[in-house]
């Protein structure tokens, strides 16, 4: 009606939004049951770079697909005062969080939320991989940080806190893989390899695989969801195994990568085998303005007597100089005798 | 390391070799007769003459972490007692820790003579740096377990009682000898600390 100013209204063209909606979900709305409508095996691109953290021992960021994560490695520490005591095993302590804006929808808090769930769920999957025979009585600790949450974050972040793991040095024996799965509700549906977050949320189980490649064991499995038969269950191992094997050649590249960039940072090779002395090296006898300061070096073989003659002569010399003129001298002239056996 | 081939860089789990071809070194672990990489680096193949390589990965990066059982570490004396001193261990041989680890020298582990008459008071000071060796990783609930009771360890930087900025020296009897502008004598080595007038002697810990 012209001249309507008490109302809003809304564009003159408008469309439905189905129109905008992602194909999946449009499918859901015509047809009422989710019917996926992409390639269920796909995974999603990974992009994984190591070291980038200059204060953790190691560190990892990883981005697939939407989700984004960072790792930090802090250790090899002993367990503090508070702490429980550690055996002649090390320990790796894992902490899983999410960042408040991972999500979209309202804060969870951290009770509400499954994080100690998946923290132990990381731990569980990291420690078969690692040396821990290696550090007794020592501490380990892997944080991890979802920055964005795009599906599989658990997957994701198995794989990001193994490369952290290898970045730090720590010893292990094999790096290790992760992979979410989800299976969508309905009797005849396949499960999708590396789900978003809608796939996730819509899905009637929700599978987390977790593979050491090089040697080919599961190290780690996280499912839950209303059951269906073991066989079903199988499939989808079988599946998050073959994701998890994809990924092991962008691993070694970024481990790669990170050696070679920690290489050209410090191009000193590796150190000597045997730590030596703290004690100082020698330097010739040299009298600057105000101190003396003398040296004499010998070796454990030299007589006694000569040395101390020698050490009462030197120490005579100069304290006989220091007290005839110690009024002439401001008091700040320090001597210092260094005599290195 | 031979800069002529290019650099072999490998991950953790990647198989190298077999044991028949070479003997497994540090940054290695063997399984199944196989050699295996435990460390994201460099491969570095040593052949000896006469006997086999000895393949290892190496890091550019600190390779000793850790104060193993006999390593010589550097340590600082935090706290002392009557019956130990505690220690915070700065460095292993020359490579420098990021975490300090600690540990303790007990009585028993100061001197290897006259044991039963050694005095935590007069041997360490707080603040001491001293040259220790490891002995035990210790129990569970305790730390490292140090000793000093070699003719090479002891306590070899510390400051004298008298404050200022002088620093303690060792000399041949391992006495200390603070020698700041007013010392004119010192005493030789009793075991016993004993104050000259403005001065500190101070036994070493040996």
């Amino acid at each position: 009606m012209p001249g309507d100013h008490r109302r809003i209204r809304g564009p003159e063209k408008s469309q439905s939004p189905i129109l905008y909606a992602p194909p999946d979900q449009a499918l859901k709305v015509y047809t009422g049951e989710y019917i996926p409508t992409r390639d269920p095996r796909r995974q999603q691109p990974v992009y994984v770079r190591a070291g980038h953290l200059s204060q953790a021992t190691g560190s990892a960021y990883l981005e697939s697909g939407d989700t984004k994560l960072v790792v930090s490695v802090q250790g090899p520490r002993q367990a503090k005062c508070g702490e429980p005591p550690i055996g002649l095993e090390g320990r790796l302590v894992c902490d899983f969080r999410r960042a408040p804006f991972s999500t979209p929808g309202p804060r969870r808090s951290p009770s509400n939320s499954n994080e100690k769930e998946l923290s132990l769920a990381l731990q569980e999957a990291l420690v078969p991989a690692v040396q821990l025979q290696r550090y007794p009585r020592i501490l380990l600790e892997v944080s991890l940080l979802v920055l964005q949450d795009g599906g599989s974050a658990l997957g994701a972040g198995i794989t990001a806190a193994s490369v952290a793991l290898a970045d730090a040095g720590i010893e292990m024996f094999d790096l290790v893989a992760g992979c979410g799965l989800a299976l969508p509700p309905g009797a005849n549906s396949a499960w999708l390899l590396d789900p978003v977050l809608y796939e996730e949320q819509q899905a009637a189980i929700g599978l987390t695989v977790a593979l050491m490649p090089a040697s080919n064991p599961v190290s780690g499995l996280l499912g839950g969801g209303e059951g269906c038969d073991s066989d079903r269950w199988a499939e989808g191992i079988r599946l998050g195994m073959e994701g998890c094997q994809h990924l092991y050649p962008t691993m070694q590249k970024c481990l790669e990568g990170a050696t070679r960039r920690r290489r050209s940072r410090n191009p000193s090779p590796s150190p000597s085998p045997e730590g030596g002395r703290a004690m100082p090296g020698g330097s010739a006898a040299s009298h600057s303005a105000g101190k003396v300061i003398g040296q004499f070096r010998g070796t454990n073989a030299s007589s006694p007597l000569l040395l101390t003659l020698a050490v009462s002569l030197f120490t005579n010399l100069t304290l006989r100089k220091g007290s005839q003129k110690i009024s002439s001298f401001p008091p700040s002239f320090t001597y210092h005798c260094l005599i290195l056996f | 390391m031979a800069m002529a081939p290019p650099m072999r860089y490998c991950v953790p789990g990647e198989r190298l070799c077999n044991l028949e071809e070479a003997s497994p070194g540090s940054g290695t672990y063997t399984r199944h007769g196989y050699i295996f990489s435990s460390l994201s680096g460099c491969l570095v193949k040593t052949s000896d003459n006469g006997e086999l390589p000895v393949v290892s990965v190496t890091r550019e990066t600190e390779s000793q972490m850790l104060p193993d059982v006999g390593t010589i570490v550097t340590c600082k004396v935090s706290s002392i007692n009557s019956r130990f001193a505690k220690v915070h261990i700065l460095y292993v041989g020359s490579t420098p820790l990021k975490n300090s680890f600690r540990g303790t020298i007990r009585k028993e582990d100061v001197r290897a003579t006259e044991k039963d008459k050694v005095e935590i008071y007069k041997s360490f000071r707080p603040g001491d740096i001293v040259l220790a060796k490891v002995i035990s990783l210790g129990d569970a609930q305790s730390n490292y377990l140090l000793t000093t009771a070699e003719n090479e360890l002891g306590v070899v930087v510390a400051h004298s009682e008298s404050g200022g900025s002088s620093l303690l020296y060792p000399t041949k009897n391992c006495l200390f000898l603070s020698l700041g502008a007013e010392v004119f004598r010192w005493y030789p080595s009793a075991g016993v600390r004993c104050s000259v007038p403005g001065h500190t002697l101070k036994n070493s810990a040996k």
